[in-house]
């Protein structure tokens, strides 16, 4: 059974991101239409496309910094069209953000901008200490801790932000043009954190105009062009699973859940029996 | 609503504005701890000046002019209860020849006028002095009317142009106090609002990150709104010593100075922190954007 099957509509609890007929307008010009994609527990996806495409319009309507102008985005069971205000702080805390530009406090030295993100939303003194610590390892960066920001190189910055990006242990991770200010070195370097930070379970959303980077992954890969999904190496495995995209939209979440979890005990049998 | 690390760092984070902007903060408090002085200075003269009013009135009489008719029983019976009614502190009887004596000293030359005259033209009458209390005009003629009634008397004359010039002098001054506090309460609002913007354009980044990573709103706008009360605080109580001090030194001098009381005090400290509170409230309505 392919893993894919697995999974129902996007209400499915281990879906992560559902775009469903997603159209964002700024104004009169769209910077997407019709676009319609679903991103599972765990998944590392690459949006790629030219400039203006729309990539960094979908990371923002994950985010609900923006909300589609028609269809739906779903992002962890919170639904844009049925969203009150009020809960989008605690859907961005399950959201880890990386930008092309760092966007480090400059007044800030490296534990304290990592910092910043747990002190923001409350974690108390002692687990923050913990968390920073965590992270700082992970990207390589705990000995300069106590420096500032404009000392770092590049890469470094980039390495600060992920642990920021990180540190608060988001499902999700986005990365807007990560690698845009680095050169292929170092920004082979950040794309191999990326793929260590996904082996530990976190879905990674990495959007890129540089195509040819984006191949040699060999992971999922949505491009976009002029606001449309023109291909989704997912979609292209079979059209069946298109139309469960659309089925499974307004089915009560109760019985996905119910079905997802008899496939899943169904794949564990069968892998047990080989 | 806060978690204890989060309340720490609104603390600090309102003071950073102290710490990166000294002089911009510094001048801030200056200009509306002057323009508060200001509007305290008027405050007291306005307070102290009413008193003085008040105090003035205390020397309005009435005069109650009595029928011709008017036999010594009943004039002693209305003797009696003019000096019961409440707000007349004093009454004394002036008789026709006593008015007539007194007539002639006003006129002094010109007297061949009432020598002419064969009978006394002039009223007996009561002169009624009122206490404190019953200074101002409404109960001026609430006293003349009460008086009207009782019979034998001819008319009532009351230093009513006094009274109206001492409540129209008093108007002024509140008038141009209430003035005065409303230029200084959109001045000091505005100085506020002027250093909070600062605060809010250096902040940007920051407030991107707090909402990348899921801040409340009401968390985010905290600090701002706590570094804005603050700089109130430190107006008013820059003008409050100011005005203490100078108080110290000239009440010596200047006899039944009247100054605020420690709960008008307070009510101006309270005051100079919701200047403070609008005045980020502002510019965080015009500049921050969540
Ligand atoms: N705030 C905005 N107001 C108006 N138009 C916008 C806004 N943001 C984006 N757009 C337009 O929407 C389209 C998609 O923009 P988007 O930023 O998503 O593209 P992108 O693929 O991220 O491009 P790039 O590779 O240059 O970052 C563009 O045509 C852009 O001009
Ligand atoms: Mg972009």
């Amino acid at each position: 059974m392919a893993e894919s099957d697995l999974y129902n509509g996007p209400l499915d609890p281990r879906t992560v991101v559902g775009f469903h007929h997603v159209e964002l307008s700024y104004g009169g010009t769209k910077a997407l239409d019709d676009v319609s994609f679903r991103v599972t527990n765990g998944e590392f996806v690459c949006i790629t496309g030219p400039s203006g495409a729309g990539k960094s319009s979908i990371l923002r309507l994950i985010t609900m910094d923006a909300f589609p102008t028609a269809g739906q985005v779903i992002v962890r069971g919170m639904i844009s069209t049925r969203m009150n205000r009020g809960s989008i702080p605690r859907l961005r805390r399950e959201i880890g953000f990386v930008f092309q530009d760092f966007r480090l406090l400059e007044d800030r030295d490296v534990y304290e901008n990592v910092a910043f993100a747990q002190l923001v939303v409350g974690i108390p003194g002692a687990e923050i200490k913990r968390n920073v610590m965590r992270v700082l390892t992970q990207v390589g960066l705990w000995q300069k801790r106590r420096q500032m920001p404009r000392t770092l190189s590049g890469g470094e910055q980039q390495r600060v932000a992920i642990a920021r990006g990180v540190v608060n242990s988001p499902k999700i991770l986005l990365a807007d043009e990560p690698t845009g200010n680095l050169d292929p070195a170092v920004a082979q370097e950040i794309v191999d954190l990326l793929f260590e930070i996904n082996d530990g379970g976190t879905c990674v959303v990495f959007s890129t105009h540089d195509h040819d980077i984006v191949r040699s992954f060999g992971r999922r890969v949505l491009l976009l062009e002029h606001g449309r999904l023109v291909s989704d190496e997912e979609r292209r495995l079979g059209d069946r699973r298109k139309s469960r995209l659309t089925d499974g939209m307004y089915r009560p979440r109760e019985e996905i859940e119910r079905e997802a979890r008899a496939r899943e005990t169904a794949a564990a049998r069968q892998l047990e029996g080989e | 609503m806060f978690k204890p690390t989060q309340t720490a760092y609104i603390l600090k984070e309102s003071l950073a504005g102290f710490h990166r902007r000294k002089l911009t903060t510094g001048v801030t408090i200056l200009i509306m701890g002057s323009a508060l002085l200001v509007l305290s200075l008027f405050s007291i003269v306005t307070i102290n000046i009413g008193a003085l009013l008040d105090h003035a009135r205390t020397g309005i009489d009435v005069r109650v002019f009595l029928d011709d008719a008017m036999d010594d029983v009943a004039a002693s019976e209305l003797h009696r209860h003019l000096s019961a009614l409440p707000g007349v502190r004093q009454v004394a009887y002036v008789s026709k020849e006593q008015a007539l004596v007194e007539f002639r000293r006003e006129l002094g030359e010109e007297t061949e006028l009432l020598d002419a005259m064969e009978e006394n033209p002039l009223p007996a009458s009561f002169h009624v002095v009122l206490t404190e209390k019953a200074v101002d005009a409404d109960r001026q003629r609430e006293i003349a009317d009460d008086m009207r009634r009782w019979p034998g008397v001819a008319d009532v004359a009351f230093s009513e142009e006094w009274a109206r010039l001492l409540d129209h002098w008093r108007s002024v001054f509140t008038t141009a106090t209430l003035i005065i506090g409303l230029v200084v309460f959109i001045a000091a609002v505005f100085v506020i609002s002027n250093t909070v913007k600062l605060t809010v354009a250096a902040s940007a980044r920051a407030v991107e990150i707090m909402k990348q990573v899921g801040a409340t709103n009401a968390f985010i706008r905290t600090p701002f709104l706590v570094e804005g009360l603050l700089e109130g605080l430190c107006g008013g109580l820059f003008a409050m010593a100011v005005l203490i001090a100078a108080h110290a030194v000239l009440r010596p001098s200047i006899a039944g100075l009247i100054f605020f009381t420690p709960a008008q005090i307070a009510g101006f400290v309270v005051f100079c922190l919701g200047l403070g509170l609008l005045g980020s409230w502002a510019a965080l309505h015009k500049y921050l954007r969540l």
